[in-house]
C-alpha cells in the first residue's frame, strides 16, 4: 500500500471513530435512526464480513443482455463476470494492487463534502473492492454494464469510480441483492465523473433481504453539455437510506433523477437527493414516488441549489406518495436554495391515498374492488418505472415491486 | 320491466336532493331526464350505478325483479348497467384495452361463462370502435388519458358498445360535444338501441333528442318528477323552460 493511500485510510478511519454513525439529532438524518444497524450487527458492525455462499443463477435479470461485474459480499468475483474488451474496468482491489495512486481520489474522504457522514468515513477507511469503470472520449459500450452485489449477510463498504471521457456514453446497472436470512449492510459510495457532452444512464435497484441495511451515495459531477439520468428503485432491506448529490458545474448539464419506492411491513426507505446548479443553462428534473404499505415509513428530502450567476436555470421537482395502509407514513420535504434570480424551480408534494374517483370508474366498468385497488397501485407505480428505456430490467422491477403487493391476478395483462 | 323506482329519497350530507322519485322504464325503452341545473338528475343517474356518498333515506329501486340497491357497483355492472359518465375519469397507466376485458371477462365468470382470450377480446373491441369511429390507436392508451372533452365521450360510448348493458344510464352525454360529434356518439347509441335495451338520457339540453329520439320525456326538478310526456315535451320545454311545469305542478 502506498504511503499516501495509507495515509487516507488512517485519516478517514479517525474520522469515522470520532463521528461514529449519524443521529437523529443530526438534521438530515432526523427521520431515519441507524442505532438498528447495531442492534442487527453488534458493537462491531462495520467489521467487512468477507465473501460468503451465493447463489447467483437465482437473482440474474432475465432477457439483459450485458457486459457483467459481480460482487460477493462486496469482493469482485472474476469467475462469474464478463468484461468488454478495449475499455478500462477493472476491480478496485486490483487498482490497489497494481496502481495504489490512481485509487486516491476515488476513495478520499471529505469531510465537507454534502451529506457525508460517518458511514461514508467508515466507507473511505474500510471499502476494499469495487468498480473501476474508464470509458474513453467518443465511445460506447455496445452493451449496458451490469454490476451485481450478492449480499449473504455481514457488512460489506463497496466503493465504485465512473468515469466517462468528452461524449462518451454508459448505461450502468447497480444491482444490490440480498440472499439468505442474516443480518447485514451494504455501505456502497458510487462517484461518477461526465466529461464535456458525456451521457449516462444509471439503474440503480436496491433489493437487500429482509433483515439487511443499505446505505447508499451517489455522488455525480458533471462537465459542459452532460447529461445524467438516475432511476433508482428500493424493494428491500429493512432499512435504506440513499443520498443522491448531482453537481451541474458547466453550462448546460442536465440530469434527471428518478426514484421509486415500494415498501411494506416496517420497512424504512430514506433518500436525501442534492443537485447543485453551479453553472448557467443547467437543467434538472426529479420525480419520485413511493408505494407504502403496512407499517412502512418512506423519506424523501429534495434539496436545490442554485448558485449565484446561475442563469437560465430550469428545474422541476415531483413527489407522489401513496399509502396503501393507515399505519403507513411518509416525510417528505422539498428544499430550495436559491442565490440567484430569474430562475424556473418548480416543486410539487402528494401523499394521498387511491382516488375514489377512479376507483369507482373502474368498478362501473365491472372490476371488482380488489382489483381495482391493484390496478390503480401498479398504475401508480409504473408510471414512474415507464420512464425507463431499458424494457428487461422494467420488467424485472414490476415483477419484484408487484410481487410485493396483495396478490395480483393478472399482472402480465396489465402491464403496458 | 327493466326497471322501478318507488318513492326515492336520497340525501348528500345529510340534505335532500331526491324527495320521492317514482320511475318505471320497460325492457328496451328510451327514456329522456331533463331538468335544470342542481335538480337531482345526476344524483338519481349515481345512485343507480352505485356510487358513495348518497344515502338512500327512503323507497326503493328494483332491477330485473332484484333489489338494486343491495348490489356493489361492480355487481351492478355485471347485472347489465353501464353509466356513461358526465365527467370520464383519466386514469393514466391504465390501458383502456386492459379495463375493458378485466370487465367483460369478470361480468363473464360472474355469469359461469367462458372468458374471452386475447384474440377474441381484440376482435370485439375493433368491431365496437367502428361504431363511433374511434381510432384504434386509443385502444392502447391510458384509460381517457390525454383524450380531449369529446374523445372521453366518444371512449364512453366505446365501452357503453363493448359491455353491452342492458340498462345504459348517459349522464349529460352531449355536453362538451362538437356538432359532428354529437352525431357520431349519437349514432353510435342509437345503433346500440335494441328490445332487450332500456337508455335512460339525463340532459339538460333539447339538442341530443333530436338525434337519440326518445320514447318518454321526465322533467325533474326541486328532486322530484314533476311531468312525464312524450318526445315533443322536450320541444316544449326548450321554449318554455322549466318554471311553467313547476307552476303546473304546484297548482
Amino acid at each position: 500500500m502506498s504511503g499516501s493511500l495509507q495515509t487516507l485510510r488512517q485519516q478517514a478511519w479517525q474520522a469515522f471513530e470520532e463521528k461514529g454513525l449519524p443521529t437523529t439529532r443530526d438534521e438530515d438524518w432526523k427521520y431515519t435512526d441507524l442505532s438498528r444497524i447495531q442492534t442487527l450487527l453488534g458493537e462491531q458492525w462495520w467489521q467487512p464480513a468477507g465473501t460468503g455462499a451465493v447463489a447467483i443463477d437465482m437473482v440474474e435479470l432475465p432477457g439483459l443482455d450485458a457486459w457483467r461485474m459481480v460482487f460477493n459480499n462486496g469482493y469482485f468475483d472474476p469467475a462469474r463476470s464478463e468484461l468488454p474488451p478495449g475499455v478500462t474496468i477493472t476491480s478496485l482491489a486490483s487498482l490497489m494492487q497494481d496502481e495504489p495512486a490512481k485509487v486516491v481520489d476515488l476513495l478520499a474522504y471529505q469531510p465537507d463534502a454534502p451529506l457525508s457522514s460517518g458511514l461514508t468515513a467508515a466507507n473511505s477507511a474500510l471499502a476494499a473492492d469495487g468498480a473501476c469503470i474508464c470509458i474513453p472520449a467518443n465511445t460506447r459500450l455496445d452493451q449496458p454494464l451490469y454490476l451485481l452485489h450478492l449480499n449473504s449477510g455481514g457488512t460489506a463498504h463497496l466503493r465504485t469510480g465512473i468515469e466517462l471521457g468528452p461524449h462518451a456514453e454508459l448505461e450502468v446497472i447497480e444491482h444490490f441483492h440480498g440472499q439468505h436470512s442474516e443480518a447485514g449492510l451494504t455501505n456502497s459510495v458510487t462517484a461518477i465523473r461526465l466529461a464535456a457532452g458525456a451521457r449516462c444512464t444509471h439503474y440503480r435497484l436496491q433489493l437487500e433481504a429482509a433483515k439487511q441495511c443499505h446505505s447508499g451515495r451517489v455522488e455525480v459531477s458533471q462537465k459542459a453539455d452532460s447529461s445524467y439520468q438516475l432511476h433508482a428503485v428500493e424493494l428491500g432491506g429493512m432499512l435504506s437510506r440513499c443520498d443522491v448529490i448531482s453537481r451541474l458545474d458547466e453550462r448546460g448539464a442536465s440530469c434527471e433523477l428518478g426514484g421509486l419506492f415500494v415498501a411494506t411491513g416496517r420497512q424504512h426507505i430514506d433518500h436525501h437527493t442534492r443537485i447543485e446548479h453551479n453553472a448557467p443553462y443547467c437543467s434538472s428534473r426529479e420525480s419520485y414516488r413511493s408505494v407504502l404499505d403496512g407499517r412502512s415509513h418512506g423519506v424523501f428530502n429534495g434539496k436545490i441549489v442554485v448558485a449565484k450567476g446561475a442563469i437560465k436555470t430550469d428545474s422541476a421537482q415531483n413527489n407522489a406518495n401513496l399509502l396503501l395502509s393507515p399505519d403507513a407514513a411518509v416525510d417528505t420535504k422539498p428544499e430550495l436554495e436559491i442565490y440567484h434570480d430569474d430562475v424556473k424551480c418548480a416543486h410539487g408534494v402528494t401523499v394521498g391515498q387511491l382516488d375514489k374517483n377512479q376507483l369507482f370508474y373502474l368498478k362501473s366498468r365491472g372490476i371488482a374492488e380488489e382489483e381495482a385497488k391493484q390496478l390503480l397501485t401498479v398504475a401508480f407505480a409504473d408510471e414512474q418505472l415507464a420512464r425507463m428505456n431499458n424494457h428487461s430490467i422494467r420488467r424485472f422491477i414490476e415483477r419484484a415491486a408487484f410481487a410485493k403487493l396483495p396478490s395480483i391476478t393478472d399482472l402480465e395483462g396489465m402491464l403496458v | 320491466m327493466m326497471i322501478k323506482i318507488e318513492n326515492l329519497h336520497a340525501s348528500v350530507d345529510g340534505k335532500e336532493i331526491l324527495k320521492g322519485i317514482n320511475l318505471t322504464i320497460g325492457a328496451g325503452e328510451v327514456h329522456a331526464i331533463m331538468g335544470p341545473n342542481g335538480s337531482g338528475k345526476s344524483t338519481l343517474s349515481n345512485i343507480i350505478a352505485g356510487r358513495d356518498g348518497y344515502t338512500v333515506t327512503s323507497g326503493s329501486i328494483t332491477y330485473k325483479g332484484k333489489n338494486l340497491l343491495e348490489m356493489s357497483p361492480e355487481q351492478r355492472s355485471w347485472e347489465g348497467i353501464f353509466l356513461a359518465f358526465q365527467y370520464p375519469v383519466e386514469i393514466p397507466g391504465v390501458n383502456n384495452t386492459y379495463l375493458l376485458k378485466a370487465g367483460v371477462n369478470a361480468r363473464r365468470k360472474h355469469h359461469g361463462e367462458q372468458e374471452l382470450d386475447a384474440m377474441e377480446f381484440l376482435q370485439l373491441v375493433r368491431e365496437k370502435a367502428k361504431l363511433v369511429e374511434l381510432d384504434p390507436s386509443f385502444l392502447s392508451r391510458g384509460v381517457n388519458e390525454g383524450f380531449s372533452g369529446g374523445e372521453k365521450k366518444r371512449n364512453e360510448i366505446f365501452q357503453m358498445a363493448v359491455l353491452e348493458p342492458s340498462l345504459a344510464l348517459l349522464d349529460e352525454t352531449d355536453s362538451g360535444l362538437d356538432i359532428d360529434a354529437l352525431r357520431i356518439v349519437a349514432g353510435g347509441v342509437n345503433k346500440l338501441r335494441s328490445s332487450d335495451r332500456s337508455i335512460v338520457m339525463v340532459t339538460h339540453y333539447q339538442r341530443l333528442l333530436d338525434y337519440i329520439v326518445p320514447d318518454v320525456v321526465h322533467v325533474l326538478a326541486d328532486g322530484k318528477i314533476l311531468k312525464t310526456g312524450g318526445k315533443e315535451l322536450a320541444l316544449e320545454l326548450e321554449e318554455r323552460g322549466y318554471d311553467w311545469v313547476r307552476q303546473e305542478a304546484a297548482a
